[in-house]
Order: C-alpha cells, then structure tokens, then sequence
C-alpha cells in the first residue's frame, strides 16, 4: 500500500523538523547559561602577565635600577566571546577585509582618494586599484583610477596573460604572499613594480602555511609587551639614548613596530601550529620560532594545537628600533570554549621561555569576592564564580536533552570541527562536556568512553524510557514488528525528538474492541493485531437476506459476508432463480 | 495550474498587496539611509553597505515578514478546509498535488513581491555608492537566498499548522513555530551551514504538509 | 456492457470507532443508470466521496474509470462531474467567477449547453454563491457538471431543493445525456419515483452492507409481498430464510420474503393458508420493507 510505503518518509520529515525546532530552545537555553557563566567570571580569570619577559637583553633587564622588569601580557574578554560567534557576525567578520574568507586585503576611500588592494581570482592576480578624485567647489573636477595588476611573474597596468596566474594565495604584510599550488613565496614591490620569486618548496614539503605576518585569529584577545621601567637621571637618559613615552614613561627599548615586524625575519603560522621563521631577503624559512600554546582545558587535552583547535590567538614578534634584530616572539590562545588563555614566551631561537595560563581564586560566597588565582579557569569557569556550579548543572541537563546518538557522535567528532564552529552547533556539539571529554588524551580510550557514556547517563536512561513507551503504544496501535523495532532504536537514538516526531505521526484511526479477545484493535487492518482473527463489526444488525444478480459475464456471485447476522450464523445465501 | 495560482492570488490579494506596501517602505528606507550615509562622504558607504543592508533585512524582513508569511500560509490552508474549497476543485481535472503545488507557487510569489524590489534597489545602490570591489556581489546573493529562504520556511510552517480545523492551532502554533525558528539565521548565518539546514527543513516541512493534505478527508 | 466504469471491493469505512460501510462490492457498468438508496446515514454519500477520492478509505479498493481513486489523472478527473449532496461549491465567490474558474480548470467544456442551462434555470452571474437559494445552488452546481460532457455523472441527491419544474428539467437533462454513447450515472436520491424513472440498477445499503444491487425489474420480482389468511391463529413463523419483513395480526400475516422460489412456495403451502394474496410493490414500497428496523422475530 501506498500509505505504508510513504509512512517512513513521513516519519523522516517530521523526525527532521521536530528536531530543528527542539535544538533551538536548547540552544539558547546553552548559550544564555554559558553567557551567564562567562558574566559571573572573575576578571582577574582574563589576563595573564609574564614577568620578566626574558627578551630583554640581560644588562637592561637586570639593571640595577630596575624597578619594574620587562612583561608580556595577553587579556581577553570573556563576555564577548559567545556573540561574535554566532553565524551573523562570524559571516561579515569572515568576509570584511583580512577576514578568513575575504580576497580583499586593503581598503581605504576618503572623498579624495580610495584605494583598494585584493585578489580577483577569475584572472588569478591581485589587483592593486587607485582612485583619485578632485570634487572640490568651485575646482574642475576629475578623476583618475590606476590600477595594477600583480601576478607572479611581474606586474602592469593591464591584466595580460604574461604576469601569469597565482592560483591559492595566502597574503601577509609587507607584501609578502605565498601561492599554496606553486610551493613558494613572493614579495611584490609596488614602487619598482617587480616580484620577487622564492625558491620553490619541494612538492612533499612538510610546511603548509596558513597565515602570514600579522598572525591573529578573532578580536576578543590582546597582547602587549613591555620594556623595564628603569629609574635613571636625565643625564642617563641623554648617555643611553632613552626616551620617554606619552605618558612620559621611560622607554629604555622600543619595540621595531609593535603590530608584526620581526626584524630581519617574517611570521609564518603553519596548519599543524608551528610558527615559522621566513628570511624577507630570501624569503626562505630560517627556523622555528616557536608554536601556538595550548590551552587548559576542563579534561586534560593535546599539548600540540592547531589554529582550528583554539577559538583565538595572536601572535607577535619582538624586535627592537635600535638593530631590528629579532628577538623572540609571545603568543597567546584561547580554549575552544572559551574559558581559557594562555600566553608563551619563546626567545629568538624557537625555545619556549616560559609558559603561563589564565587562573582564578574560588569565591567566597560570604565575602562576596574571590581569593587570588589558584585554579585554572578553565575548571574555575563552572565552578568558581557565584551561582556557577547552578549554571553549570542547567547546561549539564540541556545537554542532556540533546539525543544520545549526537552526544556519541559528539564525542567521537569533537576534535573534528573549527573552534569557532562550536558556538554556532545546534545538533553536534563540540563544546559540550562530552565533547570535552572526547578530547581528553589519556591511554584507557575504553575507560575514556565509558566514563562519556556515564556523563550522557541521564540522556540514555530517558531515551529507553522513551522507548519503552514508545513501543508500547505502537504495539497498541497495531505497528508491526519492523516499525516497532525501528522506533525502539529511533528513541534510544533522539530522545524526546523521537517522542515527539511518534506522536505527531502515529495512525490515527481510533481503536475498536475485537469481539474476539476483546482487546482494542485496528479497523484498517484485515485481521486483528493481538489474536489475529477476521473482521466482525459486532454492532451492526445485518439482514440475512440479500438480493444480488448473476454477475455480467455469466459467472455465478456468490455472496459470502462472513458473520452476517445477530448471531454470526453462516446464512444460506446461494441466489437461486425462478 | 495557472488558473488555481491566480485563484489563489485574487482569494488573498490582502498578502499581495501588503507586500507591494512593505517593500515599497522598505525600498523608501533604504534608498533614504545609503543617501544619508554616503552624503558627505560617498564612498564611505563601502563597508557601511551590506551590514546597514543586512541591519535593515533583519529588521523589517526576517522579523516581520516572517510572520506575515507564516500567516499567509496558515491562512490559505485554514480557509481551503473551512470553505472546503479542495473538496470542490478536487471534483474538477485537478489533483491535490497540483492544489498544493499552486498554493506554494502563490507563497513563494509573495515572498519575492517583497524582496525581489529590495534586491534590486539595494544592487543599484551598491553600484552607486561602493566602489567595484569583489566581496558585494557575494553578500548580496548570499542574504538575500537566505532570507528567501528563511521567509519560506516560516510559510512551510503555516502551511503545516494551518490544516487544522480550530483556529488556535494555526495562530499560536504558527506564531511560537515562527518565533522559534527565525533566530536559526542568527544562529547559522547567511553561510553554507544556513543554506543547508533551511533547504532540508523547507523540504521535510513540504513533505509533511504533502502527506497531511494528500490524506485528509476534504 | 462488460468495462466497469465504477468498482468497489470490500470498501470498509470507519468514523471514529462507528463503522458505516462493511465491506461494500459494487461494479457499475458503463451505460448505465445506478441508483444508490439507503436511509439517512446510511453511508451513501460516504461512498460516493470515496469513489472520488475526496474520502479516505479504511480499508478496500476504489475504482473510477479503471483507476484506482486516489490515482485518477487529471485526464479521467475531467471526464466525471459530481454534485455533491451539500452543493459544495465556494459559498464566498460569485457565480460568474466561479463558473470562469470551473470553465479555466475544466478539459472540455460545452459553452452553448452551459449556457443553456445557465438560462433554463436563470441563474444571476453577478450574486454571490452563498445568497443563492437552496435549489438556484443545485442547480449552478448541476450545470457545472453537466458542461464538461462527462462521461461518467455521480449525483449525491441531486434534485435535493428542486422544485418540480426543475426535478423534471434534471430528469430529462439526465435522459438527455444516457442517450450519448457510453455514459454511466451513479446517483443516489430519496425521491424513489425519480429513481424509479430512469434507474437501471438499484442499490440499497442496510447496516453497512449492500443488501441489494441488481436490476430495477429483478429486484421487483424477487422481493415479494404476500398477504396470507389462515383458517386458525397464523403461525409464529413460517421457517422460510430470507424473510425481510413479516406482521402477523390474528389469522393474517403479511410478510415480505427475498428471492420466493417454488421451495418456499411450497414451505408456505404447508401451512395450508385459506388465501395466499400478492401485494404489488413500487420501489418506495420495497425501500421501505428492506430498511425498516429487523423485528426480533425476523432475526430469530
């Protein structure tokens, strides 16, 4: 029948839109726990400083006079983490200038002048495009657009074939890009109008970079290094060369550029984490400067991340004005969820300096306040704050009504997905505690798991108890065997979605009472789904008499209603002409 | 079938001809705020034009003709069971699909009344006030499908609550269904993900409806 | 004769939990007038609907044309008018509009024999559907079936709110039509002299079932009415099967007996009645003896 064959598509479609419209609540119900959490955090929990800095050449650092040393220091609001997240704005910040999936790397307009600097990849060449205007009153108006077309093999005013094609570029500062199809980097210089070709890197090269120069990922982490403050007498200042800032501070040593000059060398971050060092002269890699650092997370993780593995980071390079000599680099990352930073130091040959990460104290619920920082916050994040440990069980139990077999799959997947991509999920959840927990390295992966299924425990036990109703009531309503079997597994699988989705599609025809066992039974179905006897409508009193012709192709019709009569008496019922 | 979709029209020119006023407000608004951001400085509306563009869509077109669309739906289907008005065409050389197939075809016509204006004018403006740079025309097709869809899915959803033969069910039902589903785009944004989870629940949301009219007594 | 423009098989039909049909089989020929009775609720109309597709089935088999109900093409549509028993027509439109509609959907449609009718039964075009009267409904719905020259015409007590002129008109339109080649009518009505006019085949439903479907005349001559007068008290029972009616008062009994061979000719014999008398029967005669409650003696 028609109806039996369409009753699963039915059940699909329901399935998937009762779904939907389930992970929508929850996922509020997620994120204004979360916000909730990230309000009640403490800030001392935001930032971390590393003092002293070590990048300072000793006989500064250890200056006698010193009264404060050198620091890095990296800080990160925990509050505006969750929204820039969510699908709106993580579209426009991906897609605005320097934005992960923009080509257009520069923009500026001003009524005088514009300029645009971005890559057209239908001809494969970056197009640097001047606008200059005169639309003074009173003055002749003109404008006047040049544009320049860059390609690896030189650049021009006119797009032709001869500049060659870049195919995947990724574009740094200074000009500086790298074509991941071609395996090598170029530096275009725009006042001699030349580019310049790298060594191309072997095809099975181990480096795939991913971003270069300015190495950042999100807006809600800041990082800053300081010089000592040292006490001198201006006669001190005049002798050494120092100078003082806007504030009138001592500056013993300024920093090159502070946004991502490395002296003599150029950033590269690699796809694994690694931050490489490329000779701008050469522009061939010349060492390791260190890696992104991985940050605590709630269950022990991978010590070695990834940029997809942290929510943001940013990375910057030290060299200093008087040599422009590279010194080191300081890094700082963000867990996935958000709950964590931590900041690394790493001198001019790649060693990790020092390390540190975001902690917090525990709240005193009576003082109103928290001691200094002793637990990490990324466990303080739940626990610590005031009304913490509510929030945290509130989304505990909203995970827990996610259904069991995206929790599962969730655990096994929660290393898979781009951090960011977490505060947009509404069916896999990669920062639920499962998916913590499925990140977690330990050696038992059996132990591991089995813990993960205690963690989603109360999911599953509401899901057999849902199954259990639910097949009750389909054996009630006449399911067979197949269709019970298949909502048993449905609603172990989806929970309340499948509990739904059931209601919403089972049959509903009503029930009649067979006469036979007495029990409620199916009318659209030939024979009763308990005792499997035929058709008797018990209600109605049919005549025993019937007044039916041969039928048209001289075939004799014989009328033979099973159970005619008050009292189901087999009739006599042959028709029998004069 | 184009006998049934301008039946459908002229049964609900009320929708029709409130989308021609929405958009014409909303083209009147958005002409009014790219001249008044590229005024002093023209080319300053660059980076201004899509989210001041998607600022207004949000606004005015997912939140409030959403609903518009969800009651056009439920409305439609609410009136074919009181009026009985499949049980008349169904005596007629027409199907249940081609019905349906007409009343959605009315739908999606109403959706673009609203938005096809908007497009174009916010194109044109785009042209006017931002330089040729390659980022627009993506964003433009991109939140506008979305949003298309979006305002589809919401009239899937009065399509769906609309058969029902009280008139709470498609009123409440459709207005806390609406509400609920809307902020997905928030959630997924105008990317690929959206695209994905709008087109498979707009096609599970039709195939349920599809199912409930093709069964039910008329 | 031999297509079967209309077929049902062991059609079961329940609503909420109350059975109307139980296990309907019924084939219709092509050419031919089918006359469906049964008393109120009965599940005529229930029926009909099915047949159409507008009613789902709880269980059995449908077929319009060949095809099964819920399959019919737009093509087979085309080719069946209906009006319905609650002239169910959009009450909110114009009759002018609706008329365009029905012509704009329509395969074929027969403007000169519509409009026709339109002013044999004189009907406003500028007035609303619902402000019509009972019988101006019936009888637009009646020239919209009638104008696509169906071949197949089901009526649901189409001449419900006619006034005689306009019953007689119908008949005639209906004669009208069965003239042309190959055209089947199914029609039920509770004005059994009309049916009785133009029906070929009778049906009659009693508790879910078709008790009779067969030709008018053989259903006039298997369904008797006897008047027997016996010397003494008549007997409680006559021990005949088939008896569909039976009232007994002092020595006369008056029984109405389905299919009276010679068997049972000679079972009343046997009972020496003094007078055995034939009471002729019209077809309102024999509905009302066939669907009249079944008194506790006939069902013992």
């Amino acid at each position: 029948m028609e109806s039996v064959r369409s009753y699963p598509v039915k059940v699909f479609a329901m399935g998937f839109v009762v779904l939907v419209l389930i992970s929508l609540p929850l996922f509020w119900g997620r994120l204004i726990c979360r916000t909730s959490l990230s309000n009640i955090m403490s800030h001392q929990a935001e930032t971390v400083r590393i003092e002293p800095s070590r990048l300072v050449p000793p006989e500064l650092e250890n200056d006698p006079n010193v009264e404060r040393h050198s620091y890095v220091s990296s800080y990160m609001n925990i509050e505006e983490i969750t929204f820039p997240n969510l699908g709106i704005p993580d579209y426009f910040s991906a897609r605005m200038p320097e934005g992960r999936l923009s080509n257009l790397y520069s923009f500026y307009s001003h009524s005088q002048r514009s300029h645009s600097f971005y890559f057209d990849d239908k001809i494969g060449l970056f197009v640097h495009c001047k606008l200059l205007r005169q639309n003074r009153p009173g003055q002749r108006k003109w404008s006047k657009k040049v544009n320049f077309y860059i390609g690896p093999e030189g650049i021009s005013e006119t797009p032709d074939k001869t500049l060659g094609r870049f195919i995947e570029p990724v574009m740094g500062g200074d000009w500086i890009l790298y074509d991941r199809k071609m395996h090598r980097f170029f530096h275009i210089n725009l006042r001699e109008k030349t580019v310049v070709k790298g060594p191309e890197l072997a095809k099975d090269d181990y480096h795939k970079p991913i971003q270069m120069g300015r190495l950042h990922k999100g807006e809600y982490l800041s990082i800053h290094w300081s010089a000592p403050q040292i006490k001198a007498t201006d006669k001190d200042i005049k002798e050494r060369g120092w100078s003082k800032g806007r504030l009138g501070e001592l500056i013993p040593i300024a920093e090159a550029n502070y946004v991502h000059d490395a002296g003599e060398y150029f950033l590269v971050l690699d796809e694994s984490g690694r931050i490489d060092l490329l000779d701008k002269e050469t522009l061939q890699f010349a060492g390791i400067g260190g890696y992104l650092p991985a940050p605590e997370t709630f269950f022990p993780s991978k010590e070695k991340v990834t940029p997809k593995d942290v929510l943001s980071y940013r990375v910057k390079p030290l060299a200093f004005a008087a040599d422009n000599k590279y010194r080191g680099m300081y890094a700082a990352s963000i867990s996935r969820e958000g709950t964590s930073m931590t900041l690394a130091v790493y001198d001019e040959n790649g060693r990790l300096v020092r390390t540190d990460c975001t902690k917090a104290g525990e709240y005193n619920r009576y003082r109103g306040s928290s001691k200094s920082g002793t637990i990490p916050s990324s466990r303080a994040f739940y626990f610590a704050g005031p009304w913490a440990p509510a929030n945290t069980v509130v989304k505990y139990l909203l995970e827990n009504f996610q259904p069991p077999i995206f929790s599962i799959i969730s655990y096994f997947t929660a290393s898979s997905f781009e951090a960011g991509s977490g505060y947009r999920a509404l069916f896999i959840l990669p920062n639920s505690f499962i998916g913590m927990l499925g990140r977690e390295v330990g050696d038992n992966a059996v132990a591991r798991f089995v813990f993960a299924l205690f963690v989603i425990s109360p999911s599953i036990v509401l899901g057999m108890f849902i199954a259990w109703r639910v097949c009750k009531d389909a054996a009630a309503v006449g399911l067979t065997e197949n269709a019970r079997l298949c909502w048993f597994i449905g609603s172990i699988c989806f929970g309340p979605a499948a509990y739904i989705t059931y209601r919403l599609t089972r049959p509903r025809e009503t029930l009649v009472s067979c006469p036979n066992c007495g029990r409620l039974r199916r009318p659209d179905m030939d024979k009763c789904h308990r005792c499997g006897s035929g058709w008797v409508v018990a209600e109605m009193t049919v005549p025993r008499w019937r007044v039916i012709d041969r039928d048209f192709a001289g075939e004799e019709q014989c009328e033979t209603s099973a159970g005619d009569g008050a009292d189901g008496a087999a009739v006599d019922r042959t028709v029998e002409r004069e | 079938m184009l006998t049934l979709i301008k039946r459908e029209i002229e049964d609900h020119i009320v929708y029709f001809l409130v989308a021609v006023i929405f958009a014409a407000m909303l083209v009147a608004t958005e002409i009014s705020v790219f001249y008044k951001i590229g005024s002093d400085e023209p080319q300053s509306a660059s980076f201004n034009g899509p989210p001041a563009v998607a600022f207004l869509v949000l606004l005015f077109v997912v939140i409030w003709s959403t609903l518009g669309y969800c009651a056009m739906g439920a409305t439609q289907m609410y009136t074919d069971r009181t009026r009985k008005i499949s049980a008349l065409l169904s005596t007629l050389p027409v199907s249940r699909g081609q019905i349906l197939l007409a009343r959605i075809i009315t739908g999606i016509l109403g959706i673009l009344t609203v938005q096809v204006p908007f497009v174009i004018t916010t194109a044109v403006l785009l042209y006017i006030f931002v330089p040729p740079v390659p980022i627009y025309g993506g964003f433009i097709f991109e939140i506008f499908a979305r949003v298309f869809l979006t305002s589809f899915a919401c009239y899937c959803i009065g399509l769906q609550t609309g058969w029902n033969p009280s008139k709470i069910t498609p009123t409440l039902g459709g207005l806390v269904l609406t509400c609920l589903f809307v902020p997905l785009v928030q959630i997924k944004g105008f990317g690929l993900e959206g695209l994905f989870i709008l087109s498979l629940f707009i096609a599970a949301s039709l195939i349920c409806t599809w199912h409930k009219f093709r069964s039910a007594s008329l | 004769m031999d297509k079967k423009v209309i077929q049902i098989e062991n059609l079961v039909k329940y609503y909420d939990g109350r059975c109307v049909l139980d296990g309907i089989n019924l084939k219709v020929p092509e050419g031919c007038i089918y006359g469906l009775l049964g008393r109120n609720g009965a599940g005529k109309t229930t029926i009909i609907r099915i047949l159409l597709g507008i009613e789902t089935a709880t269980r059995g088999q449908t077929y319009l044309l060949g095809t099964e109900s819920g399959r019919l093409s737009s093509k087979q549509r085309g080719r069946i008018g209906y009006v319905a028993e609650a002239h169910n027509l959009i009450q909110s439109y114009k009759v002018g509009r609706l008329i365009k509609l029905c012509k704009g959907l329509s395969l074929q449609w027969n403007e000169e024999f519509f409009n026709h009718l339109i002013e044999t039964f004189r009907l406003p075009m500028d007035r609303k559907v619902s402000q019509l009267s009972t019988g101006m409904r019936a009888e637009l719905n009646l020239a919209l079936a009638m104008a696509i020259d169906p071949q197949l015409l089901i009526l649901d007590d189409p001449t419900l709110g006619l006034d005689t002129v306009a019953r007689r008109q119908f008949l005639e339109l209906a004669i009208e039509l069965l003239q042309k080649d190959g055209r089947t009518i199914l029609f039920s009505s509770h004005i059994l002299s009309d049916v009785e006019r133009i029906a070929d085949r009778i049906g009659i439903l009693v508790a879910g079932k078709l008790v009779v479907d067969c030709p008018l005349e053989e259903l006039k001559s298997r369904v008797k009415k006897l008047r027997l007068i016996f010397p003494e008290e008549a007997p409680e029972s006559l021990h005949l099967t088939e008896i569909i009616n039976q009232q007994k008062q002092g020595r006369e009994m008056v029984v109405t007996i389905a299919n009276l061979n010679k068997q049972k000719r000679a079972v009343i014999d046997t009972f020496k009645p003094s007078s055995c008398t034939e009471i002729p029967m019209s077809l309102e005669d024999i509905f009302i003896e066939c669907t009249k409650p079944v008194p506790a003696a006939v069902v013992d």
